[in-house]
């Protein structure tokens, strides 16, 4: 009598690939949370090496950010170049900065800022971490009895809650500016015109929001990079795996939290 | 100060790796584990320092270990004095134990015993593989550890750096009279530096005895590993 059996066929594989795939993301959100939990300890606690925050701070604020500039101002520029004419035709040549600067404050600036960081850094945490792994560096840590969460993740995580926001600040600056130039030099619009209009758009619970937001994604790109680097596998292959999920976890990991964000603060 | 193992049992998967082993190391002695590749080597030295966990069986040992890796693992970012310092710089115990000028003669001594004065400031790029090596002693033993363990420490190198880091272990059997083990299959390192010697096989222990037992080949096992021979009872893993 013929048995059916679904090993080897098609259908099998899939489920398999797919099985594989939500075991790894299953772990890797677990390791995440667990990480994440020891690393709000360890800051807690305190007693962490200035030498080495210091460092990673400016890894991550002042390398990343020619980089981040660049994108947040050149978005504003684009921006405002598309609305500036239309809403000086129709009228509303008032409230071109107020837009630019509501976006910029609530969504482009930190979203731009994000990505760049995760480009920048997200991307070279993760492959510094990772081929500590696959070199034995981290088991060599582990073997002369350092906490590698501690030595590791405290300070990198820690240098992107604390300089998020100030990359953000500056970024928000860069691009409201550069929108207004684009403003003036597309519509004729006054500076004085933009810049009444962006002080009309600014409220403190966006700015307040904003800065939240900044530390959120700070800690959340640092940390789904350290983790997606500490659960490299393998040689080169695996580093270069390690890199990708690491861009692609935080991708998804800051557009999750934005929606949360604009449900929570917004809705 | 010793390194005690019973009934040690580890799987990954449905692969037994180590099969119900057992031995035994006094201190000021060096235990050889032999044995093809793929044998479990490797895996007994993760067991005995926590990096992996034992599915079943004893450990008992006693006082810090230290670990000299295959491949050095040297933090590359970190310079030859802050990685011998390492421990002493991040440990909560250690920090609090010992001055900078203290940590920076003590750096100083291990360098000096391990004949690499004057390298301090160099990153570990800048070192050939046998002073890469020479250093993560120096940081093994900085934190006086009564149990060593070497993995393939003499792995990748020429005869003469090997014979050089044979001195080493030999050398720090006396000076630090840790009980060391040396994961090996390289005769000169198991003829210059080990007491004793132990065969793994399939993850089980195939022959205990001196390096001279081993030498004079008198079982199967023996005779297959040091004549480096295709045939015998030991099967090579295919790739």
């Amino acid at each position: 009598m013929n048995t059916f059996t679904l090993k080897g066929t098609v259908t099998y594989a899939v489920f398999r690939v797919l099985y594989g795939h939500f075991v790894s993301l299953a772990t890797t959100i677990g390791d995440i949370v667990r990480f994440g939990t020891q690393v709000i300890k360890h800051i807690i606690k305190g007693g962490i090496d200035k030498k080495v925050l210091i460092e990673q701070c400016s890894r991550f604020g002042v390398s990343s950010l020619p980089i981040t500039l660049s994108i947040v101002g050149m978005s504003s520029i684009i921006v405002s170049m598309q609305v500036a004419g239309e809403m000086v035709k129709q009228g509303a040549g008032n409230f071109v900065g107020l837009l630019v600067a509501m976006l910029i404050i609530r969504e482009d600036g930190i979203i731009m800022s994000g990505f760049a960081i995760i480009s920048m850094i997200g991307s070279s945490l993760a492959s510094e971490i990772a081929t500590m792994r696959v070199t034995e560096q981290i088991d060599a840590i582990k073997v002369l009895k350092v906490d590698p969460i501690k030595y590791l993740f405290v300070p990198r995580v820690l240098s992107g809650v604390l300089m998020m926001p100030l990359i953000l600040v500056v970024a928000s600056v860069v691009g409201i500016i550069g929108g207004g130039i684009a403003a003036h030099l597309a519509s004729g619009l006054s500076y004085k015109a933009y810049f009444d209009s962006v002080y009309r758009g600014l409220y403190l619970k966006d700015m307040n929001v904003a800065i939240l937001k900044a530390i959120t994604f700070g800690f959340t790109i640092a940390l789904i990079s350290c983790t997606c680097g500490y659960r490299a596998t393998g040689g080169a292959k695996g580093v270069g795996e390690a890199t990708t999920k690491a861009v692609v976890w935080s991708f998804v990991g800051i557009v999750i939290l934005d929606l949360i964000f604009s449900i929570v603060f917004f809705f | 100060m010793s390194i005690e193992v019973k009934n040690l049992i580890k799987s990954f998967g449905k692969h037994t790796v180590i099969d119900d082993v057992s031995f035994k190391v006094n201190n000021g002695e060096i235990l050889a584990i032999v044995g093809f590749s793929g044998s479990g080597k490797s895996t007994v030295l993760k067991l005995i320092s926590g990096l992996i966990q034992k599915d079943s069986g004893e450990i008992i040992t006693t006082g810090d270990i230290a670990m000299v890796f295959q491949y050095s693992a040297l933090i590359d970012s970190l310079d030859v004095y802050e990685n011998i310092s390492f421990a002493l710089h991040e440990r909560k115990d250690l920090r609090r134990k010992y001055s900078e000028s203290e940590i920076k003669k003590i750096v100083k001594e291990k360098l000096a015993l391990v004949g690499l004065s004057g390298v301090e400031g160099k990153f570990p790029s800048e070192l050939s593989g046998g002073m890469q090596k020479r250093v993560s002693f120096a940081r093994a033993i900085v934190t006086e550890p009564e149990i060593i363990l070497y993995d393939e420490p003499t792995a990748g190198l020429d005869p003469m750096s090997s014979t050089l880091i044979e001195d080493y272990i030999v050398r720090l059997k006396q000076e630090t009279n840790a009980a060391s083990i040396v994961v090996t299959h390289q005769m000169s390192t198991i003829t210059r530096t080990a007491d004793k010697v132990l065969m793994l096989y399939g993850g089980k222990i195939v022959f205990f005895g001196t390096p001279e037992e081993l030498c004079r080949q008198e079982t199967p096992y023996t005779k297959q590993f040091v004549s480096a021979s295709l045939e015998g009872p030991m099967k090579m893993l295919k790739g």
